[in-house]
């Protein structure tokens, strides 16, 4: 008796989208008057990176003008800005 | 003679009767331009309309946690003494009424640019703004460096 193999099944396609949740950039802007260092310290504080980080982005606020120090929900991406205004540094929110 | 150094989790602030005066004079100078010169009411959004909802909700406590730092500061400096333990808290509270009150100074002077302090000329040397600019920025340094556990110089 013959035997006839099965048919082959595909698998089905799974079509899932992998959709990046969206947020908001906190964006710090060069200001000429606020000590290099001082921004470094904020940066540690307010988002918890090591002095590397700290200082590299603080470097590029420097030298290109701004910098996104952190991209957040909305929310709690206006309480960052807040933060830093708090701090007396110059920062903004923009979609990402 | 100024010094700001690390002692354990606090920082000493050492100056004299003529620094410390000069210190709450800084502040009744600049303190009431807050608000009136520009750094010191940042935007939030570009938007018009998300600015003024950022305004309306958020500035307000902006405003008091700007006035409450200050008024750290202030009450810091009352009273006879050479030298004050801040801890952590204050001397945060501190570092953040200097750069609010360096703002204002640097408004005032129409500071737009880097390198305005490198090679400052003689009129701008005497003006008073300049002067408390460069004094404020001196005790922030110091803070800031002593917060971060590197021992700043004496002055």
């Amino acid at each position: 008796m013959a035997t006839r193999s099965p048919a082959p099944v595909e698998a089905p396609v799974r079509r899932e989208q992998v959709v990046r949740a969206r947020g908001w950039h906190v964006v710090v802007w060069n200001d000429p008057i606020t000590l290099m260092s001082y921004v470094v310290l904020v940066l540690r504080r307010l988002f918890g990176y090591d002095v590397q980080t700290a200082t590299r982005l603080m470097l590029q606020v420097h030298n290109e003008g701004r910098a996104v120090v952190a991209t957040q929900p909305r929310e709690q991406a206006e309480i960052s800005v807040s933060r830093l205004h708090a701090f007396g540094l110059q920062a903004t929110l923009a979609r990402d | 003679m100024a010094a700001i150094i690390r002692r354990g989790a606090r920082v000493e602030l050492q100056l004299d009767r003529g620094e410390r005066e000069a210190l709450l004079d800084i502040i009744d100078t600049l303190a009431p331009r807050l608000g009136s010169v520009e750094r010191t009411v940042p935007r939030a959004y570009d938007d018009d309309q998300l600015d003024a909802e950022y305004a309306r909700f958020m500035r307000p406590e902006v405003e008091a946690s700007r006035e409450a730092d200050i008024e750290v500061m202030r009450e810091s400096l009352r009273g006879d003494r050479d030298r004050w333990q801040l801890d952590e808290s204050q001397a945060l509270s501190w570092t953040r009424a200097l750069n609010h009150l360096r703002l204002v100074a640097g408004g005032m002077l129409g500071v737009e640019e880097d390198g305005w302090d490198s090679t400052p000329d003689d009129s701008l040397l005497q003006l008073g703004e300049f002067q408390m600019l460069m004094a404020l920025g001196w005790v922030q340094e110091g803070l800031v460096s002593a917060l971060d556990g590197a021992q700043p110089p004496g002055r």
